[in-house]
């Protein structure tokens, strides 16, 4: 049964149902529950539920030890960059015990981060960062761009004996869409063909889908068949079923709004040049943001992140049908 | 209320101090006798014994510790056999953690010896983590955080011990205060030791008992420890412990890339700060000795009872070196394994 | 105070109007801190504030025209439009600026400190931070450092019993930031926050001594948010002040009891208008510049 729910409410109901499921299941983070009357504090009481303070490297450093001692905590962080502040413990600890002890301990840790808050957040608040924390060995990230895919990725991260950094969307929180009842589980590193089509593959992260999905809608229009695919998690990442749709369609167009060096697009890219070289009929297109931080303004905050128009001048490139300047 | 110590419990401590000296030295001379055998950099806990051995004493059998990556001398006090030690530091498959993480990321999850970082600071939260999942099993399990004075700069360290305060965590943070940060002096780098203040002031931030103790005394080092552990079990929050303590051998062994022999070098005290009459001093003071002479003084040990737990020593870390030596270096492609759980 | 007091109060209007838009952090009721310290700088003083920081760059200079227009996202803004509320910056009254990460502000004021020494100035560093920031382990690290030096520079923590949307309980368990900081053996005052003389005063006396090469200094303020975390805030999390608590607490209140005359609040209202005109009337920065600036 399924009905329709906001995708933050969809992420909470994954995180409720996994607390009810498995009591090591914990959630902690700033403010994260600021009166009695809080529904997980209510449900779950305040041993498995605690406000911290502003103190993300003890904030994510404790998970990591109260995960050596059995448990399996998931930490609010509430914005991506919030994550930067504790590097360390989510790149160079988190992932890496498991390995240095041969398998003595585990870390099953979630970190729940937004990200893109493309409105006006401004430069510290509003970036796409998740490349920065693919290839880390031992680290996941997931990233679901529907309410459905939010429920199920959360779920799955939560079960995975792995550290996996979770990021959601900000731009997302509102959008509503069908959200399976009870257990539902989208595993991690299987990525999902949302729209079929022959002519051009092209692959959106997060946010993107939507944009890819509009250009796609745009693109029939004038007689193009596109196929979207969405990755769902960029790590472990599903390079198997991007390669499957280019042998198809030859063309592969990558939208991310990360900044192209740090993007999850560049990786996509590379893999398909390296494994699926013999399939490409044109070069691989990059639709990222533009190199600058994200500016307060809203005409220079749009200027620079990926829409459907620029996905649109993307595919008519790779197809070959991009009008000659004049 | 600490027990008091009974002679088995005196002896023990003096055997596991002597065993971690032994241990240590022995690490040392391999890079002498077995050149690339030891790769990295690798941390020795000489003359810290009393305050590892004194803390550890004052535990019981369901209690954990995080350390640094000067960790070679809490699992030997906890009873993780030196073979597997020694072949871990040779990075040898027969190792402790199977060559994946060598001299700086000794465990032995299964006697409570949870782990180590390899960076300043970043373990004490872990050890907070730990005792927050000690606080929800309500078996009274308390976590012991070992970490250095260099660490104590670190926000990790604040924002630690304000949380384990707040939530009056079973964890006990017993900082080794050996006055160097590699090669800075703690007087160079920390504000209260510039002031001539004993660093277990900043406890007080943290509305959190701080005691500064000799860390040269094992039984000084059990009583400040086992009051703490006491607190802590009982619900009442943690404790900052300055264990003050002075390592023998340099910060770690030199800093080469491959093809040039690693060896430890002096002490820091001597070869940045020309100070050779304080590291005399602080071997004079040597604790293992020191231990030594108080026990036979006090009629706990024979001269003839010392001599053979040392000896006995010698032979168990001379097994742990060849058992070391043959252990099979692990089969490369073991690399890729252990990346996921 | 009445101009940051007027600002804030038409800038949630704004903000509610959408004509302001994003994350903004109003500081109506603080008013006396930011002036009470702000009045007694020079241009060459490096202020530094987090992102409740309208009325300390107000009080540092910043033309409020320039700060609306910022706040609209208009050419003619402080940044041109690239910071927003966050990222307040007047480089030329000396206000280096918001920051939009708890704590990141703190170390950046020890930056300046030290600069000014190494260039035989004897200008002084203040950052503004909440009671929030202390907790966080940039602070201490900060602290340390500070204390080791020496620094010329003020931390001025303006305590109003709350972070986001969770009080100081939940924090920690030291109620007073002067005490965290005790065992560093700081100068360190606590001060009613709301009583723009006595901020004042004992500012000022921590200024002099910064001028003469002292340092460093914390100066808490103990005060009151007014509104919510951010405009928008429900606030379910804290019963609202009574009209009539607030009238005790209000710093332009208070002052104006003191002085026994009142005034300023039209002159105020009317320079706010002007500058919301002014604002209005600047034209979108063109797309491109968030491009061009990337690097110097």
């Amino acid at each position: 049964m399924a009905r329709e729910l906001p995708y933050i409410a969809a992420i909470a109901e994954a995180i409720r149902e996994e607390m009810e499921r498995d009591e090591t299941v914990l959630y902690f983070g700033q403010n994260i529950a600021t009166s009695e009357n809080d529904p997980f504090l209510q449900a779950f009481g305040s041993d498995r539920v605690r406000v911290t303070p502003i103190s993300e490297t003890a904030e994510i450093g404790m998970a990591v030890g109260a995960a050596f001692a059995g448990f399996r905590p998931v930490v609010q962080l509430y914005m991506a960059e919030f994550m930067l502040v504790a590097m360390d413990q989510v790149v160079n600890e988190a992932p890496r015990f498991h390995y240095m002890t041969a398998g003595q301990v585990k870390v099953p840790i979630v970190l729940q981060a937004g990200y893109g808050f493309t409105a006006g957040w401004a430069g510290q608040h509003t970036g796409t960062i998740y490349g920065m924390f693919m290839g880390v060995p031992g680290l996941k990230v997931a990233v679901p761009a529907t309410p459905a895919d939010a429920k199920g990725l959360m779920t799955a991260s939560i079960r995975d004996d792995n550290p996996v950094v979770f990021f959601h969307h900000y731009l997302l929180t509102l959008e509503h869409g069908d959200v399976p009842e009870g257990e539902h589980v989208v595993p991690l590193g299987r990525a999902n063909v949302v729209r079929e089509g022959d002519d051009v593959t092209i692959v959106g992260i997060g946010h993107m889908v939507g944009r890819a999905l509009a250009a796609a809608e745009q693109l029939a229009g004038d007689g193009v068949s596109a196929e979207v695919i969405d990755p769902r998690c960029l790590a472990p990442l599903d390079t198997e079923t991007i390669l499957a749709s280019v042998a198809k369609t030859g063309r592969l167009v990558v939208v991310d709004q990360s900044t192209r060096h740090g993007s999850a697009a560049a990786v996509i890219a590379a893999e398909v040049a390296s494994e699926g070289f013999s399939s490409l009929k044109a070069p691989v297109q990059l639709v990222c943001a533009l190199d600058a931080t994200i500016p307060y303004s809203e005409p220079m905050e749009a200027y620079l992140i990926p829409d459907a128009p620029k996905v649109v001048a993307a595919v008519q490139q790779v197809l070959g049908e991009a009008p000659v300047p004049a | 209320m600490a027990e008091a110590l009974d002679r088995d419990r005196l002896v023990w401590m003096f055997t596991q101090m002597v065993r971690i000296r032994e241990f240590e030295e022995r690490v040392k001379r391999t890079f002498e006798e077995h050149p690339g055998v030891i790769r990295g950099h690798t941390h020795l806990a000489d003359g810290a014994e009393a305050s590892i051995v004194g803390s550890i004493a004052a535990l019981r059998g369901d209690d954990q510790l995080l350390a640094t990556y000067r960790c070679h001398g809490y699992p030997l006090a906890l009873g993780t056999d030196p073979k597997a030690m020694m072949a871990e530091i040779y990075g040898r498959s027969g190792g402790l953690c199977k060559g994946y993480g060598g001299s700086m990321h000794l465990t032995d999850a299964g006697r409570g010896f949870l782990g180590t970082s390899g960076i300043v600071g970043q373990g004490i939260p872990h050890a907070a983590g730990a005792a927050y999942a000690a606080q929800i099993r309500g078996k009274g399990q308390v976590v012991l955080s070992f970490f250095g004075d260099g660490a104590s700069k670190q926000g990790a360290f604040h924002e630690t011990l304000n949380i384990a305060s707040l939530w009056k965590l079973p964890v006990v943070f017993v900082m080794e205060n050996n006055s160097y940060n590699v090669v800075t002096r703690v007087e160079q780098e920390d504000a209260n030791a510039a002031a001539g203040e004993p660093l277990a002031v900043k406890a007080q931030a943290y509305s959190m008992p701080g005691t500064t103790v000799d860390g040269g005394d094992p039984v000084a080092v059990h009583e400040q420890v086992a009051a703490a552990v006491a607190r802590a079990r009982s619900g009442e929050g943690p404790t900052l412990v300055e264990s003050r303590v002075y390592r023998l051998s340099a910060h770690g062994n030199i800093i080469a890339p491959p093809g040039v022999p690693l060896r430890f070098p002096d002490h820091e005290a001597i070869t940045v700060f020309g100070n050779a009459e304080e590291y005399e001093a602080a071997k004079r003071g040597d604790p293992v000795p020191r231990f030594r002479a108080r026990l036979v003084t006090d009629g706990a040990l024979s001269a003839e009872e010392a001599d053979a737990i040392a000896e006995a020593a010698r032979e168990e870390m001379q097994a742990a070196v060849d058992f070391g030596l043959e252990s099979p270096l692990p089969a490369p492609e073991e690399a890729v394994k252990f990346v996921y759980a | 105070m009445w101009r940051i007091r007027a600002f804030e109060e038409r800038v949630g209007q704004l903000t509610r109007a959408n004509e302001v838009h994003g994350l903004v952090h109003l500081s109506a009721g603080q008013e006396a801190i930011a002036v009470g310290v702000c009045s007694q700088l020079r241009d060459d003083d490096a202020v530094y504030s987090g992102h409740r920081a309208h009325g300390h760059a107000i009080a540092k200079g910043a033309p409020l025209g320039r700060v609306m227009a910022e706040l609209m996202g208009r050419e003619a803004g402080l940044c041109r439009g690239l910071g927003g509320s966050m990222h307040l910056v007047d480089a030329g009254h000396g206000f280096l600026g918001a920051t939009g990460v708890v704590g990141g502000n703190v170390p950046l004021a020890l930056g300046s400190a030290l600069a000014a020494r190494l260039q035989g100035s004897d200008a002084v560093a203040v950052v503004f931070f909440g009671d929030g920031a202390v907790q966080g382990g940039i602070f201490v690290e900060s602290v340390n450092l500070a204390a080791l030096w020496r620094l010329p520079a003020v931390l001025v923590c303006e305590n109003n019993g709350f972070a986001e949307f969770t009080p100081r309980s939940a924090h920690t368990t030291v109620e007073r930031v002067s005490d965290v900081v005790a065992p560093w053996e700081i100068e360190r005052e606590t001060v009613d926050g709301n009583d723009v003389l006595a901020v004042r005063e004992t500012f000022g006396r921590f200024l002099a001594r910064a001028r003469a090469g002292r340092g460093p200094f914390l100066l808490e303020c103990l005060t009151h948010r007014l509104g919510g975390h951010y405009e928008g805030d429900p606030q379910l999390y804290r019963q609202a002040l009574e009209a009539e608590e607030w009238q005790e607490l209000d710093p332009i209140l208070r002052l104006q009891r003191r002085l026994g005359h009142g005034g300023f609040e039209h002159e105020a209202r009317a320079e706010v208008e002007e500058a919301v005109e002014f604002a209005r009337a600047s034209r979108f920065p063109s797309p491109e510049l968030a491009a061009g600036l990337v690097y110097a």
